[in-house]
């Protein structure tokens, strides 16, 4: 399927290379490694069956539930006009931008991708993306450790799980250390001492949990012990939220999901990287530059290549090739939809929405743990057991939100929940959570 | 004849260059619209609440769809013309698989909900499993790696950890081709690897003395394509993994080239443990200008505990999560690049067996045809039978005219193709590396050699100017030392820069 050949082309190709058949393209193949029968697998089937065939699968999935999850993944309202256009074959079937006369398109994209994160971060240099925010952190931390040359690395507990699990695996843990300090009433403590072993300050702005807090002199402490300091922020609350920029990061990371990805089952996503000029040369990945032709016009190029693998090799700052660029399209196509109107109505119709919220649960006996401090997500205390609660929420309609503890749920509300939705989720809950 | 080639002319359209969206802002325009609040409307007091909205572009709807649809207009893609680009397998991408992808049902799907409510996607990871298994064999896979490097990190993290659980600690050497790709080498070092480089021989394969030389007690394993990166066939492949595995060494097999074997020899039955595969060239799934991919894991039964977790498991006709207990951790936040995996799925199943058994076969038939009219043109760097690509040098061209394999694939873009793989691999002076894929027609392979005759003949001419190529495409050459030198990489930093020659 998909090759073009007749019976007449294959005659004239054979002919060409004076071959009889397939098989005689392989003979210097040694005969063990030779397939006999070819591959033990289904026959094939039509697109028509296929329908079919992939609806079966679709329908397994609890899909209609109305979504209070978060964690970094966030059912925002994804608009059409961001999914045609991230779709255009154009973007979607090329490949990456090396050949920059016919990747002007894709360039200039990734440019303005590089350019809308730095505005909405305050930050001086971003990457044209990578995998997804756990990843980002490690990459971060890698260039924090590469800048200092310290052994340490100080990181906040208040961080998604799964992304702890990433930076365990990519962060060698026989030549670093990772020290993980624990939110202190869901903050992260303003009193900390840093040590001057670290490389790195890691930290969630918002919190895992929701709360969310001014980290302004932290980040000063910790730059005045020459630590460098990489905030993994929420990018779709910056319509609303202080920005990393003006508490004065040096690396911004950030799941870039909620602004042009659809939820994906948590992939494809893309991965936000944002730094200081002087952080330029240790910066992972693709970067895009604005240059001009020979005959002057503007144009766009794959820049500070030095730093990757396919020139580098072993002393590339980091591994990565391949990046999320459709995704990066994406978000830079949701932004300019969005406009600083937009981001902010979506910013603050979700912790309007989120507040409501918390506040009928208490109203209903319910407790919010970290109420004071969080915005758009927060715990809720069940009263029986959040894993059940989870599941018995599944049967009334609703995904209730993320187990974080037998006693706690983490519950997002996105711009996109109605407040019918939210009134009936907590009567379902009243409903099922009977301690 | 309407093909890739002469015939489709130019498929980019060029005019003046199109501002950036911030150049298109005016104040006070906006696409977004929102439901009214239906909650109340009351004060919220946080600190970490601003008072200025966000620095982002105004612009109407229209002007944003015109925008990105003139940008598009402003890119090559393989919907529009052949890319022989050597170790990327740009192939066609069905468009069928983008309607699956698409389905709410999988693309909404929230990645932390209970594996009860995700049935659907875990039956797409497990199913895709079996495939992947069955054609590389290999035992178990994890979807977890976003990409092919990342699958290369997971291969050699889970060699390191193997070794660390049997106490063999002291294997530190990772030995590499000269001709890998610069992912390899990378990889390794991000393991904590020592790199080895193992020299290619004359006919283009793996030295085989060399490599009985480097081999030692320290050895921990063998990165290597097979097809290699010459787009040749490592014959000696079952010697090479004896000589590895007697040394206490695992073999990682680099999927970048899995679209020349598929069908017709497996990685597994050659001897390697591990193997990544890029769903993103050999299952078709769409480059995207760059990423997502997807790069799978498979091993080996004796290293199923190691993997990326959690994996998928089937038991009493259901799917669930299984933890391998010594499970390098987790390469991704979470499931890997679920929709690329699937699209994959689809056309594994559209393919089905007939497809796949064919699969490589047709890659090797059009790139042996393509190598067969190439060859006359440009001399083939290495005198043996190709598989899926092959790689040529200009070093003579470059000697007699000061035609550099540069030169040559920025004039193949006014011929309406992408470039062909240059400089790639490092060892061949000069290189242009093409891959043809398996579906292309003839009559593009056959334009393409066309195209390529005529390019070399022009290139020759006296009156010529090599840097003026390409001539007909929205731009020129750009100047590559302007953003490296201004940092041009932010449209609010720099003012616009004069060229000074």
């Amino acid at each position: 399927m998909f090759v073009p050949h007749s019976e007449l082309d294959l005659k004239k190709m054979f002919d060409e290379l004076s071959i009889n058949s397939l098989d005689d393209l392989f003979t210097h193949i040694p005969d063990a490694l030779l397939l006999e029968n070819g591959l033990d697998l289904p026959e094939s089937i039509s697109e028509l069956e296929s329908i079919d065939y992939f609806n079966d699968i679709a329908a397994r999935n609890k899909s209609d539930l109305v979504c209070f999850a978060g964690g970094g993944h966030y059912d925002v309202y994804l608009p059409q006009t961001v999914k045609s256009l991230t779709m255009r074959p154009e973007f979607m079937t090329s490949y990456t931008p090396y050949q920059a006369e016919i990747s002007q398109g894709i360039l200039q994209v990734l440019f303005e991708f590089q350019s809308l994160v730095c505005d909405l971060t305050d930050m001086e240099l971003a990457n044209a993306s990578l995998y997804d925010g756990a990843t980002s952190i490690a990459e971060a931390i890698s260039v924090a450790i590469n800048k200092t040359k310290r052994e340490g690395v100080t990181i906040s507990s208040g961080l998604n799980p799964n992304s702890k699990e990433v930076i365990n695996t990519l962060i060698d843990k026989n030549k670093f250390n990772l020290n993980y300090v624990e939110l202190d009433n869901y903050l992260f403590p303003s009193d900390y001492d840093f040590d001057e072993s670290q490389a790195a300050f890691v930290v969630s702005y918002p919190h895992y949990e929701g709360s969310c807090q001014d980290l302004t002199e932290l980040v000063t402490k910790a730059k005045d012990k020459g630590i460098v300091t990489i905030c993994y922020v929420d990018p779709s609350m910056l319509g609303v939220l202080t920005t990393p920029g003006q508490m004065g990061f040096d690396i911004i990371v950030a799941e870039g999901q909620s602004l042009g990805s659809p939820l994906s089952f948590g992939g494809p996503t893309v991965g936000w990287f944002a730094t200081k000029k002087e952080f330029a040369r240790l910066v992972p990945g693709r970067l895009i530059g604005e240059s001009r032709d020979k005959d002057n016009n503007k144009s766009y190029v794959m820049t500070l290549r030095a730093r990757e693998q396919d020139i580098r090799r072993e002393k590339a700052s980091s591994n990565i090739c391949t990046n999320q660029t459709l995704n990066a399209i994406g978000s830079a196509i949701h932004l300019s939809w969005l406009g600083p109107e937009g981001l902010y109505d979506m910013g603050y119709h979700s912790i309007q929405k989120a507040n409501y919220m918390k506040k009928s649960l208490i109203k209903n006996g319910y407790v919010i743990p970290n109420d004071d401090s969080s915005l758009r997500e927060f715990l809720l205390e069940v009263k029986t057991n959040a894993s059940e609660v989870i599941n018995k929420m599944g049967d009334k309609g609703f995904l209730a939100g993320i187990y974080y503890d037998d006693k706690h749920v983490l519950v997002a509300v996105t711009e996109k929940r109605k407040k019918t939705e939210i009134d009936d989720y907590i009567e379902a809950l009243q409903e099922i959570d009977n301690g | 004849m309407v093909s890739g080639g002469n015939a489709s002319s130019l498929p980019l359209v060029g005019g003046k260059p199109e501002p950036t969206i911030k150049e298109l802002s005016s104040p006070g325009r906006r696409a977004s619209n929102f439901p009214k609040l239906d909650v109340p409307d009351v004060k919220i007091n946080h600190e970490s609440l601003k008072k200025e909205k966000a620095r982002l572009p105004e612009v109407s709807e229209h002007d944003l769809v015109m925008h990105y649809s003139r940008l598009a207009h402003r890119n090559f893609a393989v919907d529009l013309g052949f890319y022989p680009l050597g170790s990327c397998t740009m192939k066609y991408n069905p468009r069928f698989a983008d309607s699956i992808a698409s389905d709410s049902r999988f693309a909404n799907m929230h990645p932390s909900m209970p594996e009860e409510f995700t049935q659907g996607c875990l039956k797409v990871m497990y199913e895709i499993g079996n495939y992947l298994c069955e054609i590389t064999g290999m035992d178990y896979a994890s979807f977890q790696p976003p990409a092919g490097a990342s699958g290369e990190l997971t291969g050699l993290l889970i060699i390191k950890k193997y070794l660390e659980i049997n106490k063999l600690t002291n294997k530190t050497e990772i030995i590499v081709p000269d001709s890998a790709h610069g992912t390899n080498p990378a990889s390794a070092r991000m393991a904590g690897f020592t790199v080895v480089e193992v020299e290619t021989d004359d006919r283009g394969m793996v030295n085989i003395e060399k490599l009985k030389e480097i081999v030692n007690e320290n050895t921990a394993g063998l990165m290597l394509t097979n097809p290699n990166t010459g787009g040749l066939f490592e014959e000696e492949i079952l010697t090479i993994s004896q000589i590895i595995h007697n040394a206490g060494g695992l073999l990682y097999y680099d999927g970048a080239n899995l679209n020349a074997i598929v069908g017709t020899s497996r990685p597994g039955d050659m001897g390697f443990d591990i193997v990544h595969s890029n769903l993103h060239k050999t299952f078709a799934t769409p480059h995207g200008g760059g990423g997502p991919g997807s790069g799978p894991v498979a091993v080996k039964e004796f290293l199923k505990e190691y993997l990326p977790g959690p994996i998928v498991e089937n038991k009493d006709r259901k799917y669930n999560w299984y933890q391998p207990e010594n499970s390098i951790g987790r390469m991704h936040g979470y499931h890997g690049n679920f929709l690329v995996t699937l699209r994959a799925l689809v056309y594994m199943k559209l393919l089905g067996k007939e497809g796949l058994d064919t699969l490589g076969a047709y890659a090797v038939l059009n790139a042996r045809y393509l190598s067969s009219k190439v060859s006359k043109i440009i001399p083939l760097a290495y005198d043996e039978p190709c598989m899926h690509e092959f790689v040529t040098s200009v070093k003579d061209l470059k000697k007699s005219h000061k035609i550099k394999a540069y030169d040559v694939g920025k004039a193949l873009l006014d011929k309406g193709f992408h470039s062909p793989t240059i400089y790639f691999p490092l060892i061949v002076p000069e290189a242009l590396m093409f891959e043809p894929t398996e579906t292309q027609s003839k009559e593009t392979l056959d334009d393409l050699a066309d195209s390529l005759k005529s390019i070399i003949s022009d290139l020759q001419q006296e009156d010529i100017v090599l840097e003026d190529y390409p001539k007909n495409l929205p731009v020129g050459r750009p100047n590559e030392l302007i953003p490296a030198k201004f940092l041009t990489v932010n449209w609010g930093d720099f003012e616009l820069l004069e060229i000074t020659e």
